[in-house]
């Protein structure tokens, strides 16, 4: 149990600082730029207490935040993904999988865990770039942003999620 | 009651859910009316030090183009130097009280050099951090430069570090002159390159070239005049045909930006404070 929380934990710092250093200061072609924490919430186990679920999210998004001067974008939009997830995950999985099973390439098949993640990312790649502009003054580049970041985080996560599973 | 207890159980996350989005949409809110707190940006201690260290490391690979661009900035205003020097010599005979007098000019402002920890061009309102705060003097409106041209005003500042507002930020405004025609307006940016920017309200009986130079007008206290912003590119008519809009290419190139200074302006903005409670006097003398 210890183990796996300082894993956890590990992995948090990992993501958040990866996020921070490396791939916040990529803008392909001016839109897309790939947002990497979101693969900590296609993490979570299906049955894992919803309120912990929300409550990392939450300080996910605080410190991505923190970090890029965009104080309540990623929070808002983390935590609502947070309350999504188990929903989306359990349109992706048999009824008769495991209680705490953890969603990944290995235990769901690659096509549905790569559904699974590119739906996900859509989601928050959405409602963060709606956050971020809000007003919609520059509709045509709200789409570009949220079509772009959403296949380069998904790609990334897929990748990384290939190269783990091996 | 026992009822009601149950539902709260039941439902618990949904409640955590609406406590914590209520959270993020006043944080979302508050900062972006400008008033934030220097806790929830990069200005605060923790992120501030390892943006550094992080930029500390990535200067040192940008050294090599860093300091031919300084070669030719340096060039460039040799040259310029030299000529003008000649041009007041042929004006001025006595070139020793031209020389005081463009000393006396900057004396106003003391400059505190400081480095760009980070910085963005990608989004509408662009901020910008740097490693010298409230410790070293800096204060909130005191403008930043670089070697290249303008950069920004600072507007959050905590022990050690502060946040630029830059020019690639909607909410910027800085008033401009074109250099040697004396005609003004306001400079813009309107999100998309990061290389242009727009000068709005110039006069539409105003006489000038493309690629004139833009310039800070000195207007304010919080830039000296004659601070290069960028040359004309583009002249556009206004939205309501009263007045031009320029389209300039800034001088300063924001996705490279290391090495600023911020011009502290305090004996300046004393001066001005002498200067209109003095006026302010011989106004009350004259009405008595």
């Amino acid at each position: 149990m210890n183990i796996q929380l300082l894993r956890g934990i590990f992995a948090f710092a990992i993501l958040l600082l990866v996020q921070a250093m490396v791939l916040n200061h990529i803008h392909l072609f001016n839109c897309a730029t790939p947002l990497l924490y979101v693969y900590m919430v296609l993490l979570f186990p299906r049955n894992y207490p919803r309120w912990a679920e929300l409550l990392l999210c939450f300080i996910m998004g605080f410190f991505v935040d923190v970090f890029s001067d965009t104080p309540g974008v990623s929070m808002a939009s983390m935590t609502f993904l947070g309350l999504l997830q188990p929903t989306v995950l359990k349109m992706f999985m048999q009824r008769d999988s495991a209680d705490d099973l953890a969603p990944s390439i290995h235990s769901m098949g690659s096509y549905k865990f790569g559904y699974y993640a590119i739906i996900m990312v859509l989601i928050y790649c959405a409602s963060f770039f709606t956050l971020e502009t809000f007003n919609f003054f520059n509709w045509l580049q709200w789409l570009e942003c949220v079509a772009g970041s959403t296949v380069l985080s998904a790609i990334l996560i897929l990748a990384i999620e290939n190269f783990r599973s091996k | 009651m026992r009822n009601l207890l149950d539902f709260l159980a039941k439902y618990n996350h949904w409640f955590i859910f609406i406590l914590l989005e209520v959270i993020s949409f006043v944080l979302l809110f508050q900062f972006n009316s400008y008033q934030g707190s220097v806790w929830f940006s990069s200005a605060n201690a923790v992120t501030g030090k390892v943006y550094e260290t992080e930029s500390e490391i990535g200067s040192y690979f940008k050294l090599s183009k860093v300091n031919e661009e300084l070669t030719q900035r340096n060039l460039y205003l040799e040259q310029r130097l030299k000529e003008l020097h000649q041009q007041i010599g042929d004006s001025i005979s006595d070139s020793i009280m031209e020389n005081s007098r463009i000393l006396k000019s900057l004396q106003p402002f003391r400059l505190i050099p400081a480095k760009v920890i980070t910085n963005s061009v990608d989004k509408h309102d662009n901020l910008m951090t740097i490693n010298k705060g409230e410790a070293d003097g800096v204060k909130k409106d005191m403008g930043v430069v670089s070697g290249n041209g303008i950069v920004g005003i600072v507007y959050l500042t905590s022990a050690h570090y502060s946040v630029v507002i830059p020019v690639l930020n909607s909410q910027s405004n800085i008033s401009c002159i074109i250099q040697g025609r004396g005609y003004f307006g306001y400079l813009h940016w309107t999100g998309g390159d990061a290389s242009q920017a727009y000068i709005d309200d110039v006069p539409r009986h105003a006489h000038f070239k493309l690629y004139d130079y833009v310039v800070t007008s000195g207007y304010s206290s919080v830039f000296p005049a004659g601070i290069l912003v960028g040359r004309i590119r583009h002249v556009y008519n206004s939205a309501d045909q009263m007045s031009y809009r320029l389209k300039i290419k800034l001088s300063t190139d924001f996705g490279k930006l290391r090495d600023v200074c911020v011009l502290d302006n305090h004996v300046m903005a004393e001066r001005l404070q002498v200067l209109r409670a003095a006026q302010d006097s011989i106004k009350t003398i004259e009405e008595k």
